[in-house]
Parts: structure tokens; C-alpha cells; sequence
């Protein structure tokens, strides 16, 4: 267990470090940050002097050893926009974005679960049908789409619910609902197809044909046995929880921590892109992480050492 | 008899609604693009267009500009001004001005605003690249960019004088006759000097200036919020809106949405496309023109094919701009008489014109330029300006039309534009007139300005013409000096060629009595808000 878990933590550890180099290369070699927070507009000499304080006028190898060792000391630094901690910056926003991702995620476990095993114990009927149908539809639209469909009925159109903004609990129904629609679209899927798997099996045909009552094969060998692929994608959902709501926060001016990673992106703000980028991966790690251990729980065979 | 206590106590005991009445002033909701590029609202810092639109509402200066009727300079912060001499200005301040934290206005908060503790003095050695240090956050000291911002601002400007409790002299290192028209800039709004010594850090004063407009700052959320509340001691009278919240809302059809749904009495940056669709709702409607802004592209001379003047002279008379106006702007805006605009009074050059469209012409210029059909290219931001893409194609089948070979390479941002690089051709831009002086927008294209900067281009006739600009007092010399330039920008060596004024349109709630002004400046004052200012 040991080993498993340092060769878990190595691992993690490399995936940071590249996840660090591969932000660096990208945004600073595709924009110039001075540029970008300053305006066109500015005079190009207030534009050096930002350049020459934030040292971007130094060689490229030297900016990515300063920002490297930064990191490296437990130092996120400092927002070039915003002059404050990066980390800072981007825990106040983490809430906001919890707020929609959380009820997001547990429409997707309520809804999309559930509907998943009914299609698979129904397999082939008009509600199966119906399920895939309104699966297939829920993954295919993309969130932007959806979302603007919701605020021309439900805000513009009736006047129930307001368009954007973040200024009471009425503001956040939108959004999760266009999360929560498209995550359990794909959970649904993935849980039909998995039951069905499952339920093809000979140790399905064997407990029932000793009598098992099929309520009990369900709940003691199908949903089990299931379980494990559902979870790996419950796994990648929670991992995005912190930075999944990028393109909706933008639809409905939710200022979470996606809309700031896109402003960040735009203005190359390097120390609070990097600052999200690290805690992504760490959630997507943690995650994985958690998930892994999961698999143990869920498949003896595993904690024996043996493989799936 | 009551006591000041017992009234305050009485005043708790109150029920809430009946509080609320107390205030029946309407309180409105604008979504914008973006409230700031910088995340400050201190002008010093915040250069750009979005920022200049909620200054005015909190931040005044000596002298104003009307940007929504005369386009012409007004009292502001100030009643009179005179000249001393060439280099010195004095002015009389208006009495009575409380700063939003209540202190009255002296000359010491003048003298204070065009400080070295506002401006910013010598670059501070700062670098700390990435890495964050509590003493820069918590630090007093301005950037280095705001001195640089200053220095642009006022470049030959020296000290502040207090002459006596209302009087104030402007003392320049130059002759310079543009300077009252300088102070109307958001540069040089006046502020606290109280309110920035309160202030824990330069950044939190950066965020909450303490200024003397109508509205004061209750509230800032960078990318997300702007409250501003009525500041009721404000010396032009009491504001007609109770407060006005800015919120963000960066795409354009999510901010239409707000407007249609209630949740936003204004919203900004209307792409003339969406104009028609808006003003079929019956509830809404549209409002603005054209700005003190002009679109331009701009070449670069050290490009094989641009450094001979006769191919970007051939371009310039490739483009119909009138089609551009027509087609991509449903005629809201207009070819301007190059890179100049009628509120530059007796400067304005009104015998000038842009390039004219004449296919024959850029054909000959090519052949006797001995053109031969290699490429030029294009670098293009996809729409940073309104109808930038649209706008490009136009330009680029002109030029086809010609005879160029011209190839559009789509950026993603201005770095990759103006960034030195082999291959860096034709790129678009637009230029702002700060104030009613031709300096305001020639400047760009002398030592220091962005296309000398960048390497774009340099002309050492126009840099000797903008120095006469700059510093000349005679009328007729500064004339002549604006015609040179603007003879050797647009005809003689091309720096660039104006396509069109720029326009801007804001889409409202009908029956709002506010006018949209001809720049971005939004003014939600007395002076615009009510039945005397109509709609345009």
C-alpha cells in the first residue's frame, strides 16, 4: 500500500511539474502579458515600464527559473492584473464555483444513475428508449447552447429566473441545471452501458437461476460490478469541479474561478492560471487517487494485488 | 426638545419600508464588456476604453470636456482659467467640492493629484518576477507604469503651484498651448489627498479613489461588479439616481439577454448587426454614433514589400471605405477627413481627405512601384474592434482588386501583432483623440508613440513636424505643422490610413431620459439624466 501510494504521489508530482512547464511555454510564448494588461491604449512607454517590473524583459530561460523556483518554494506569486496573491485571487472564487458545481454533480449522481440502471433493467423499451433519447440529447448540446436556451425561456421569455449574475440562490438555478442536465446525459450512459455488461454475465444467470430474488442479484452482484467504470467518470467529475464551469460561469456572468481562469488566459496572467492550473491538477489527482482506492473497495480482487 | 440621539434612535425604530421611501431617486443596472483592463479604477493605472466609460461618474477634473453636447471644454473642478505665460496656466477652483469621504476640495488636493505620490516618482526597482512580496502589495508607492502613464499624460509638465486657497498654477518645462485641453483627460482628475493617505496600499486606493463625481464607490469586484452610490454632498446638486451597478458581462448576446429579461436598464456595445433586432422589441432602444475614436490600418515600412511608399500608397486607395460604412455599419458611421476630427476647432483641416477610392490609381502606383505580386501580410485579431473580420475581408478584396496579393494571418492577441517579428506586415488599430488638439492623436506617430516603439515605422520629417505640433505657441506654424503630418502619415510615406470613425452603441430600456455621448464616457449626472436631455 505504501509503495502504491509513493508511486501514486510521484507520479502526481511529475504531472504538476509538467502541467507548471506546459502553462508557462504556452501562455508566454504566445502573448505578451504587458500588452495585454496594459492595453493597446497605453503609451508603450507605461507598457515597458510594466515589463521591466514584472522582469518579462528578462530572457525567456531565466523567467521560467524564476518561475519555477517560485513554485518550487510554495510560492504562487503575485496576479499581474490584480497585484494581489494568486492564491488569494483564485480561493475567493473557489466558493462561487463550488456553488454551482456541487448541486451540479448531485443532479448528474440523482439523475443520471438512477436513469441509467432503469434503461438497463428496461432494456429495449419505450422508456430505455426514451432514457438514450433524452441522453444522446443532453450530451450532444453543447452548454453554451443549452444555456442561452434556458435564459430566453425561463428568464427572457417567462421572467422566472434572472439571466446572470450572482446575487441570491435564484441566480444559480440556470447554471446548475445546464451542468447538472449535461453530466447526467453522460452518466446515464455510462451506467446503462455498464449494467448491461453486467447483467450479460454468467454470475448474474447463476444467482438467478438458485433462486436469488432479481431485486437482490441487483443490489448484491449487477450494481456492484457496475459500479467500477461508473465511478472512474464520477471520479473525472469530481476532479473538475474546481475549474468545470468555464463555459457556463462565462454564459452567465458567474464570476467563479472559470470565468477567472479565462480572463487570466486572455491577459496571460501567468501566476493565477498557473495557480488554478496546479490546484486542477491536484483535485484531478486527488480524485484519481481516491478513485483507485475505490476500486479496492468495490473489487476484492484488487486488494489482493491481483488485476482487473 | 429632540436630541441628535433620540432622532437617530427614533429613525431605528422606523420600519424598513418606510425608510425606503425616504429615497424614490431610481436606481439602474448598465452590463458592460468589461468594467476595467487593469482591475483598478485609479486613471493613472486604468488607460483603456471600458475604464474611461464609469470614470466620469466618480472623478472629476479642472476642466471637462462635453463629450455629450459641444464637444468642447466646460468648468469643471475648476471655474476660470487665464494664461500667465506659455508655460504656466492658472486656474480658479470652485468652491464648495466635497471629496466623497466628506473633506472639502483645497489646492493642496490639486497640488497633491499631479504629485510625485500619485504620479509615481523614478521607476521603482521592483522585480519580483511571479513572486509575491507583502511589501510591494502593501506599498504606497504607484507602479512604475502609472509614472510612465503620467509622464505620457504631461510630458513636459513641472510642479503645481498654490497660489492661495482656490488658486492653483500649472507650471510647464515647455511652452505648451494644449495643456487646459490635457487636464480634461482622466489623467488629470483631481482626488483626496485624505482618502489616498487612508488608504492601506496603493492597490486598495487603486480600487475606491476618492474622487468628487456625482457617484462615489460602494462597491468593487474586479471582472464581476462596480456599485456606485449618489454622493448627495456633490456641488452640482443632488444625482438623479440613487445608485448604478456595472456588472460584467462579457458576451455581447448574454448582455442582451439581461436587457430583455429586466435584469440590466443598459447595456453597452451593441454591434451594429443586433441593432435592428433590439429595436424590434417594443420596450427597448438604441442609442449612440460615432466617437472620438477612428479605426486605421496601419503598415509597417520595414516589411521587403511596404518599405516603398507607393505600395502602401496603392493600398490606401484599394479601400472603399464608403462600403465598409454602408455595409458593415448600416451608415451609423462615416469616412472622417483623415486622422482628425471637427472638434480640434480652428486646427481641423477641413480641405483634407481620406484617400479616395480609385482602383486606376492603386494599379499605376503599383506598376510604377514595379510590384510583382509577392505577398504582403495581413496579422488580424478576430473582431478585438467591432467588425474587425468583416472589415479585413472588405479590405483585403480592394486590394485583390488591385493587384495585391495580400494574405490575412489570424492572431489571437496584440502581442503577437506588435511583437518584432520577420514577417509582420499590415495590422489594424485605432486611435483615440484624447482632447481637442491634433497632438492628442498625432503623437502616436513621433518618438515614444506606439508605432515608433514597435518598429513599425519612423519618419524624421514627421518627427520634426510633431515637435513644431507640440511645442509651438503660434497658431499658424502649429497649422502648418498638422498639415505636414498629416501629409506625410497619410500621402507622403504612409505610417497608416483611416478606414472609418469608430462608433459606439448602447442598448437601453426605452423612455430612459439619458443621452449617449460621443465617446465612450458614460454621464449618468444631472447634466444627463432628465427630462431636458431627450434622446437622440
Amino acid at each position: 500500500m505504501l509503495r502504491f501510494l509513493t508511486l501514486r504521489l510521484v507520479r502526481a508530482v511529475l504531472t504538476i511539474a509538467l502541467v507548471v512547464t506546459f502553462a508557462f511555454v504556452v501562455l508566454r510564448l504566445s502573448g505578451d502579458p504587458a500588452l495585454l494588461i496594459m492595453s493597446v491604449d497605453a503609451p508603450p512607454e507605461a507598457v515597458a515600464a510594466f515589463r521591466k517590473a514584472w522582469g518579462l524583459d528578462e530572457p525567456l530561460w531565466q523567467q521560467y527559473l524564476s518561475y519555477f523556483g517560485a513554485i518550487a518554494s510554495g510560492d504562487l506569486g503575485r496576479s499581474m492584473r490584480d497585484g494581489r496573491d494568486a492564491i488569494v485571487l483564485v480561493g475567493e472564487r473557489i466558493p462561487a464555483t463550488l456553488a454551482l458545481t456541487v448541486p451540479a454533480l448531485l443532479i448528474k449522481l440523482g439523475l443520471g444513475i438512477p436513469a441509467g440502471v432503469y434503461a438497463a433493467l428496461h432494456r429495449n423499451s419505450w422508456a430505455d428508449r426514451l432514457v438514450m433519447f433524452l441522453a444522446v440529447a443532453g450530451f450532444t448540446v453543447p452548454s453554451f447552447v443549452l444555456g442561452l436556451l434556458l435564459v430566453l425561456v425561463f428568464a427572457v421569455q417567462l421572467g422566472w429566473l434572472p439571466s446572470g449574475g450572482q446575487d441570491s440562490w435564484r441566480h444559480a438555478v440556470l447554471p446548475v441545471i445546464t451542468m447538472g442536465v449535461g453530466g447526467a446525459a453522460v452518466l446515464a450512459r455510462f451506467t446503462r452501458s455498464a449494467m448491461l455488461e453486467v447483467l450479460g454475465q454468467s454470475y448474474i444467470r447463476t444467482a438467478s437461476a438458485k433462486g436469488v430474488p432479481w431485486a437482490q442479484v441487483v443490489r448484491g452482484h449487477a450494481l456492484p460490478n457496475a459500479a467500477i467504470p461508473t465511478v472512474t467518470i464520477i471520479g473525472f467529475m469530481v476532479g473538475s469541479l474546481i475549474a468545470g464551469a468555464v463555459v457556463v460561469e462565462s454564459v452567465f456572468s458567474w464570476p467563479g474561478v472559470g470565468r477567472l481562469l479565462v480572463v487570466a488566459v486572455a491577459n496571460r496572467d501567468l501566476a493565477v492560471v498557473q495557480c488554478i492550473l496546479l490546484l486542477v491538477a491536484a483535485t484531478m489527482v486527488t480524485a484519481n487517487l481516491v478513485v483507485d482506492l475505490l476500486y479496492g473497495a468495490l473489487d476484492p480482487r484488487l486488494r489482493r494485488g491481483g488485476s482487473r | 426638545m429632540l436630541s441628535r440621539r433620540s432622532l437617530l434612535a427614533g429613525a431605528a425604530l422606523l420600519p424598513a419600508p418606510a425608510l425606503a421611501q425616504a429615497d424614490q431617486r431610481p436606481s439602474i443596472t448598465v452590463a458592460v464588456q468589461a468594467i476595467s483592463t487593469s482591475g483598478t479604477l485609479e486613471p493613472m493605472r486604468e488607460q483603456s476604453n471600458v475604464g474611461f466609460r464609469v470614470m466620469p461618474s466618480f472623478a472629476e477634473c479642472l476642466i471637462e470636456m462635453d463629450w455629450t453636447r459641444t464637444q468642447r471644454p466646460r468648468p469643471g473642478l475648476a471655474t476660470a482659467w487665464r494664461r500667465i505665460d506659455h508655460r504656466t496656466v492658472e486656474l480658479t477652483l470652485r468652491e464648495g467640492v466635497r471629496f466623497h469621504d466628506g473633506s472639502l476640495m483645497t489646492a493642496e488636493d490639486v497640488a497633491f493629484s499631479f504629485s510625485a505620490a500619485r504620479f509615481g516618482g523614478t521607476a521603482a526597482d521592483a522585480r519580483g518576477l511571479f513572486v509575491g512580496t507583502a511589501q510591494q502589495a502593501a506599498s504606497k508607492v504607484p507602479p512604475p507604469e502609472a509614472s510612465a502613464i503620467s509622464r505620457a499624460a504631461f510630458p513636459a509638465f513641472d510642479r503645481v503651484e498654490v497660489v492661495n486657497a482656490q488658486t492653483v498654477r500649472f507650471h510647464n518645462r515647455e511652452p505648451d498651448v494644449t495643456l487646459e485641453a490635457r487636464l480634461t483627460r482622466t489623467s488629470g482628475c483631481v482626488f483626496s489627498r485624505a482618502g489616498f493617505e487612508a488608504a492601506p496600499s496603493w492597490l486598495e486606493w487603486a480600487r475606491a479613489p476618492v474622487g468628487s463625481g456625482p457617484y462615489r464607490i460602494a462597491r468593487y469586484r474586479p471582472n464581476q461588479d462596480l456599485v456606485l452610490e449618489a454622493h448627495d454632498q456633490y456641488w452640482g446638486g443632488r444625482p438623479p439616481l440613487k445608485s448604478i451597478r456595472f456588472i460584467e458581462v462579457p458576451d455581447v448576446a448574454a448582455r442582451v439577454n439581461a436587457l430583455r429579461a429586466g435584469d440590466a436598464d443598459f447595456a453597452c456595445d451593441m454591434p451594429p448587426d443586433q441593432i435592428g433586432e433590439i429595436e424590434r422589441d417594443p420596450r427597448l432602444a438604441v442609442q449612440g454614433g460615432r466617437i472620438n475614436n477612428i479605426r486605421l490600418t496601419i503598415f509597417d515600412k520595414h516589411h521587403p514589400v511596404l518599405a516603398n511608399p507607393l505600395v502602401r500608397r496603392a493600398m490606401t486607395h484599394a479601400i472603399d471605405r464608403q462600403a465598409i460604412v454602408d455595409a458593415l455599419w448600416a451608415g451609423r458611421t462615416a469616412v472622417p477627413k483623415g486622422l482628425q476630427h471637427e472638434f480640434y476647432g480652428e486646427m481641423f483641416q477641413a480641405d483634407w481627405a481620406a484617400p479616395r477610392f480609385d482602383l486606376a490609381e492603386a494599379r499605376r502606383l503599383l506598376r510604377e512601384a514595379g510590384y510583382k505580386g509577392e505577398a504582403v501580410p495581413y496579422q488580424l485579431l478576430n473582431n478585438y474592434y467591432t467588425n474587425q473580420t468583416p472589415g479585413a475581408q472588405v479590405l483585403v478584396e480592394g486590394w485583390r482588386a488591385a493587384g495585391l496579393n495580400v494574405q490575412i494571418e489570424m492572431k489571437e492577441n496584440w502581442g503577437q501583432i506588435l511583437g518584432r517579428f520577420p514577417g509582420r506586415g499590415i495590422c489594424d488599430n485605432s486611435n483615440t483623440a484624447g482632447f481637442g488638439d491634433p497632438v492628442s492623436s498625432m503623437s502616436v506617430y513621433g518618438p515614444g508613440g506606439q508605432t515608433w516603439e514597435s518598429g513599425q515605422w519612423e519618419n524624421e520629417d514627421a518627427k520634426a513636424a510633431l515637435a513644431t505640433l507640440a511645442t509651438s505657441v503660434d497658431h499658424a506654424t502649429r497649422r502648418a505643422a498638422f498639415r505636414r503630418m498629416l501629409e506625410i502619415c497619410e500621402r507622403d510615406d504612409p505610417a497608416y490610413t483611416v478606414l472609418h470613425q469608430n462608433a459606439t452603441f448602447t442598448a437601453l430600456r426605452k423612455g430612459l431620459p439619458w443621452r449617449a455621448s460621443q465617446s465612450f464616457a458614460m454621464d449618468f449626472s444631472h447634466r444627463n439624466w432628465g427630462a431636458q436631455s431627450g434622446v437622440r
